[in-house]
């Protein structure tokens, strides 16, 4: 119904001179299949271990700041482990590793007032850096607080500007910065995959991102979640499957598993 | 000399400008020294980055929104009083109000401006913000009003109201203000004379303008309630209550704030503003103190009675909790708002000095609970079990804090010595008095107003990306900047169709006796004698 209002309208107010446009913005949708990346982690076998949040900081140049107390509460975190003892809300186990939940109706997306942060076709939600104004909204707006502001400009020691990841870019101060499912190696996966000529295997991406590679209970998969054969979508359909908040409608894309929850 | 009356050397003008005492000065000067620390701690927030703050992420033991966000909601709260106030003089033609009005769209416009620079303090990266919010903005952003609606649309209008009804003090300020000036005057004042044609005009569009920025006043209140009504993630914000609690305070507040600036002015300046003014305001201030206290109280109970368990939390902790002592400051202020002026009301004679008390408590309780609103929601309303936070403002926020608060104060102060405050003596103005035909000012207003809905339409709709769906970007470049343009050009329609000189000759309109310059500048006819030797010289060859 709001589709076909949408289509009347832009039918009715598109003018003529309009198409003539240059139209270089048009996010490239990859043709073929239509993917939705999502993620299980088993929170029967993860030994707590934050073998995921170094993995991800690592991979991720997310900076640390060292020791300094004045960044306590400021240091950027992309995976993290949330200990809910002992006044957890009802429901919610007492572990719980915290990935973004790359949500299928994001408030974060929602508010951003410059479309810094947006949907990928493939329902990752991305960010934008360099687009990013600092306006802090996608933060206050996120009911599971998965987003880091850099209050400060980076700063590496020479040790750590050797281990620096190419292929990810270093954010600078003022910035809202969040985990991308690392969606660098997606991308290029895809890219190589698009080059071969053919279809990505769910045993390929199962462990592509950095958490779940380096996860050494192998709680955490990756996969396609429109894909019915692929591993995520069978965890995703146990009964053990749960997904955080789903109350507030933000459809989540990250499942959780658990025998006894609560 | 071929004038028939001279004004006397003897008898020097009063000017129009009223002679600052004292105490102007040491405001003044207390404003600049405040503006001034405010600039250095911005200057050390930009060299060191965010962390000088006391804001931190949100589920580590932070809140990242604080004292900026708190003070800008504030600011555009205060900015409330100056179009009301005016808005509510013309339409209901309420004279008693008629000597604060210039002052409150003076405080409107002064307020915003600082508003906005309370926001752009808090951006992270304002150089991109600046950049991107004119080309990127997206309608789906809360914000997206704040920055069109808010920034472009109420404060440019306001700025119009403010132009358009200054002109005739303006043209009195051609001969009476200072020389240095004259120039300014004279652009102000933009030919204006003292005609019963621009007279009628003038009378529609000041009742215009003060009909059409009435809505725009409750759509720009409303965004800001918005920006955390909408929010279902957090606790305590997610309410309808949000836009409507946020319009009466922001009522409350301006309201407080005009009348002190009115008490103080009168005190510094000698400005003419009658008892009448202030106790009229003063009646709207216990009323809408009033309402905001009975909205507090159905929020609070609300919440903790049957609202969910993290809403409940939160309102426990502002009532009873960690926030208790803010919420008893910031309730008892408005209390004292409500009460104080509700009993001078009652009294036979209202004191004014008792109103400017509360006002000012009103001001302080005002930002108190804007805080109240911004911070517990953040800092203990994480639906999942995050460490709980805690939020203190740096003294950066305090410098920036009080460096916008006496920006609002520099910039009235500073206008008093330019400009009157108060406006001179007003002829009857009669909008339904009959205009001579002009089509071609008819013409132009038209076309001026098409092409401003045309910018409206065009700048919203590729805004709402209906021409490009599910794209990023707007297909136009910049296509929120058209949007506000376009907002701002209509506003701009009462100047053309005021500014506008008449092209076709016609018989000269006569001219209104106008009582502020007569009475400014007496001026006395020339003994018989005297003005039977200028005709004679006049009639010389």
């Amino acid at each position: 119904m709001s589709s076909d209002r949408r289509t009347f309208l832009r039918g009715l107010v598109a003018l003529p001179v309009l198409g003539a446009l240059p139209h270089e913005a048009r996010a490239a949708t990859p043709p073929g299949r239509r993917r939705h990346w999502g993620m299980a982690i088993d929170l029967d076998r993860c030994a707590a271990c934050n073998a995921c949040s170094v993995a991800c900081r690592e991979e991720n140049n997310v900076p640390s700041f060292g020791a300094d107390p004045r960044f306590d509460g400021a240091r950027p975190e992309w995976m993290s482990l949330l200990w809910q003892e002992p006044e957890r809300p009802e429901g919610l186990p007492e572990l719980l590793p915290l990935p973004c939940m790359h949500c299928e109706d994001p408030p974060c997306v929602k508010v951003c007032p410059v479309g810094a942060t947006y949907k990928d076709p493939d329902g990752i939600t991305m960010q934008i850096w360099d687009r990013c104004i600092g306006c802090r909204y996608c933060m206050v707006a996120c009911p599971y607080s998965r987003r880091s502001f850099n209050w400060s400009e980076p700063t590496w020691t020479e040790s750590e500007q050797q281990m620096l990841n190419p292929d990810v870019a270093t954010r600078p101060h003022g910035v809202v910065e969040k985990c991308t499912f690392c969606h660098h190696r997606v991308r290029a996966l895809c890219e190589r995959a698009r080059l071969e000529g053919r279809d990505l295997r769910d045993d390929e991406v199962r462990r592509l991102p950095a958490c779940a590679a380096a996860c050494p209970a192998d709680a955490i998969t990756f996969g396609d979640l429109e894909d019915p054969e692929s591993e995520v979508s069978e965890l995703a359909a146990s009964p053990r499957a749960f997904r955080l908040l789903e109350h507030l409608g933000t459809k989540p894309s990250v499942y959780y598993l658990k025998k006894e929850r609560g | 000399m071929n004038r028939i009356f001279a004004t006397p050397r003897t008898t020097p003008r009063p000017s129009l400008l009223p002679t600052p005492r004292l105490g102007w000065y040491v405001l003044f000067a207390l404003g600049i020294g405040l503006v001034a620390l405010a600039v250095y701690a911005y200057s050390v927030q930009l060299e060191r980055g965010d962390i000088v703050t006391g804001m931190r992420d949100l589920g580590r033991g932070g809140a990242a929104w604080g004292m900026y966000i708190a003070m800008y909601v504030y600011l555009v709260g205060v900015s409330f009083a100056g179009i009301t106030v005016a808005s509510i003089a013309r339409l209901f033609k309420l004279h008693v109000l008629e000597p604060v009005t210039r002052l409150a769209e003076l405080l409107t416009i002064t307020a915003l401006v600082a508003g906005a620079i309370a926001v752009l303090a808090d951006l992270g990266r304002v150089d991109h913000g600046l950049r991107s919010l004119p080309e990127l903005a997206r309608p789906s952003s809360p914000f997206y009003g704040t920055f069109t609606l808010v920034v472009a649309g109420y404060l440019f209008s306001s700025v119009v109201a403010f132009f358009v009804t200054g002109r005739r003090d303006a043209a009195r300020m051609v001969h009476d203000g200072p020389r240095v000036l004259r120039w300014f005057y004279r652009v102000w004042a933009s030919g204006y004379r003292f005609t019963s044609e621009e007279n009628a005009r003038h009378g529609r569009t000041t009742f215009w303008l003060a009909i059409t920025i009435l809505p725009l006043l409750v759509v720009a209140h409303s965004t800001l309630g918005f920006i955390f009504g909408l929010q279902a993630g957090r606790p305590g914000w997610y309410s309808a209550l949000q836009a409507p609690s946020f319009i009466v305070l922001a009522g409350a507040s301006g309201i407080g704030m005009l009348i002190l600036a009115a008490v103080t002015l009168r005190r510094m300046l000698g400005l003419r503003i009658p008892d009448a003014s202030i106790h009229w305001l003063g009646g709207f201030l216990w009323v809408l103190c009033l309402v905001y206290l009975y909205f507090t109280i159905v929020e609070e109970l609300t919440a903790t009675y049957a609202g969910p368990a993290l809403d409940r939390h939160v309102a426990h902790t502002i009532v009873t909790g960690q926030f208790s002592r803010s919420f008893v400051v910031a309730v008892g202020c408005l209390f004292v708002g409500f009460f104080v002026p509700f009993l001078q009301y009652l009294r036979a004679k209202p004191s004014v000095t008792g109103i400017a008390i509360a006002a000012a408590f009103v001001n302080v309780g005002a930002l108190v609970k804007r805080l109240l609103i911004v911070v517990p929601s953040q800092t203990n309303g994480a639906y999942l079990a995050l460490e709980e936070g805690h939020y203190s403002p740096s003294w950066i926020e305090w410098a920036l804090l009080a460096g916008t608060a006496s920006l609002v104060l520099v910039m009235v102060l500073g206008f008093a010595r330019i400009f009157p405050l108060v406006h001179g003596e007003e002829p009857d103005v009669d909008r339904d008095a009959p205009l001579p035909r002009d089509p071609i000012r008819k013409l132009a207003c038209l076309l001026w107003a098409a092409i401003a809905v045309a910018l409206v339409f065009v700048g919203l709709t590729d805004s709402f990306r209906l021409w490009s769906g599910d794209e990023l970007d707007p297909r136009i470049p910049f296509a929120p900047a058209i949007f506000a343009t376009g907002v701002m050009m209509l506003f701009a329609t009462a100047i053309v169709y005021e500014v506008l000189p008449s092209r076709r000759r016609r018989k000269r309109s006569p001219r209104i006796v106008d009582l502020a310059r007569t009475r400014a500048a007496p001026r006395v006819a020339l003994p018989a004698p005297i003005r039977a030797t200028e005709r004679h010289h006049r009639s010389q060859p």
